[in-house]
């Protein structure tokens, strides 16, 4: 099943599952919970607290099911910014006292996740306007986005000034709406 | 990314895309979700960034969650019912990883979380008689189907509810199938009411219950229920498809007779053979 296929049948589901059709929910546990967990696991960095974030992730989906409107776009984007929100939530909450001594193993750091970003169908535009960023920049961006980084977490972890990080993102976020955009 | 209803400012745009980006702090945080809430053109620029950026997140490979984890997210959402089974979805292929065990968690403790997650969203509801209806008839079903084995799982003594036929009805609130009482009414006319949930009343109010027999037009008041429940004695046992309703009414039940407040929970009596 391509990208497409599985993203319309997402769209089905997630209609199923507004009417409380408990298969439909587990199918979408099935299928995404991995990659979820994933997300949620880089952005929290402990074991525990991934597993909540996809658990809160999945009650609300299971509550707000209905709320979901198709012409919003893709609904995989949805079920992310659901669980990437929570584990955000999280995160913050718990400062992440221990982030910087207490990653766990399964969470290698990618070399470059633009190298796997490259290989996603649906990512062809946002790759292409990614692409036109300086290297440094576009990996800050793709940084704060997988970790889940605060402005001041950045400027932390990359050892720069946190006025720098906050005017990169800010100038990067441009470049990619004005970018993505013209693209269409 | 904005819509006609107004332009979004340039720095609005880059909040949001900050917002979803996941840079910003826990009280910005909370500024953008309250603007979101109030401004739809505002929050349209969040969806849209959410779409663009997604992708993003593809650069992390899957991890399996715990194996635990779906048992933890069935529970949190059963329902107090037991439903038939969903129809099984055709699937198609999966990664192998994903057909994990289907545990199906005993049903006490369901049904204790779900009525528990019930009682903070008993939400009021104005009184109406139609709506009432539609609603018992709806909860009717579900006590007939399920009623008796939750009964005897519930500890019910055996003779309660197995003995001559007795009757029970789930009473739900309006939007939601998690019981927050459970009725159970004898051949002698005794009508037990248990709270499965903490029913919390809002303060300088009672729930009243009141029953509607088949076919009658105007509910008839049985007298201020306490939120724990209560035991009371009617002339005779109520017939099968008898409503029971809790709405919420001044201090000493309601003044005029009928309903006044909102109906918090409603159900239909059943036969529960066991």
């Amino acid at each position: 099943m391509d990208g497409e296929e599985l993203s319309n049948e997402l769209a089905g589901l997630i209609r199923l599952v507004a009417a409380g059709h408990r298969g439909a929910f587990r199918r979408i546990y099935d299928v995404y919970a991995a990659q979820m967990h994933a997300i949620a696991m880089r952005i929290t960095r402990q074991a525990p607290l991934a597993a909540d974030a996809v658990h809160d992730a999945f009650l609300q989906l299971w509550r707000n099911a209905g709320r979901f409107d198709v012409s919003r776009g893709n609904p995989e984007a949805w079920l992310i910014s659901i669980v990437r929100y929570r584990a955000l939530d999280i995160a913050r909450r718990r400062g992440r006292e221990v982030a910087e001594d207490d990653i766990p193993e399964q969470v290698d750091e990618a070399p470059d996740p633009l190298a796997q970003l490259a290989s996603s169908r649906d990512s062809a535009a946002l790759n292409a306007c990614l692409a036109q960023l300086e290297a440094d920049r576009r990996r800050l961006l793709v940084l704060a986005f997988v970790e889940g980084l605060s402005h001041s977490e950045v400027a932390e972890r990359l050892k720069m000034p946190l006025g720098t990080v906050k005017s990169w993102i800010r100038r990067s976020l441009q470049s990619l709406r004005a970018c993505l955009e013209g693209a269409g | 990314m904005s819509d006609d209803r107004h332009p979004v400012p340039e720095e609005l745009h880059v909040l949001a895309g900050e917002y979803v980006l996941g840079v910003l702090d826990v009280a910005e945080m909370r500024a953008v979700r309250r603007r979101a809430m109030a401004d739809p053109a505002f929050a349209a620029v969040i969806t849209a960034w959410e779409q663009k950026l997604a992708p993003m997140a593809n650069a992390v490979p899957p991890l399996p969650p715990p194996e635990a984890l779906w048992a933890r997210i069935e529970e949190a959402t059963a329902p107090v019912a037991l439903e038939p089974e969903d129809e099984p979805l055709r699937s198609r292929p999966v990664a192998p990883a994903a057909v994990g065990p289907h545990v199906e968690p005993p049903l006490v403790p369901r049904l204790r979380a779900a009525a528990a997650r019930a009682a903070p969203r008993a939400r009021l509801w104005p009184w109406q008689f139609t709506t009432f209806a539609a609603m018992a008839v709806a909860a009717g079903v579900v006590a007939v189907a399920v009623l008796p084995t939750l009964g005897s799982r519930l500890g019910i003594p055996p003779g309660l509810i197995g003995g001559p036929p007795a009757q029970v009805a789930a009473l739900l609130p309006p939007d939601s199938q998690t019981a927050g009482f459970l009725a159970e009414a004898q051949p002698n006319g005794t009508v037990m009411l248990t709270a499965l949930s903490t029913v919390t009343v809002p303060s300088g109010h009672d729930l009243e219950l009141w029953m509607l027999p088949p076919g009658g037009t105007a509910p008839s008041a049985l007298g201020v229920l306490p939120a724990a429940g209560r035991r009371l004695t009617l002339p005779q046992m109520p017939r099968a498809g008898t409503q029971l309703m809790i709405s919420i009414e001044p201090p000493g039940g309601s003044p005029t007779g009928a309903p006044t407040g909102p109906v918090v929970f409603a159900g239909s009596l059943g036969h529960a053979s066991l």
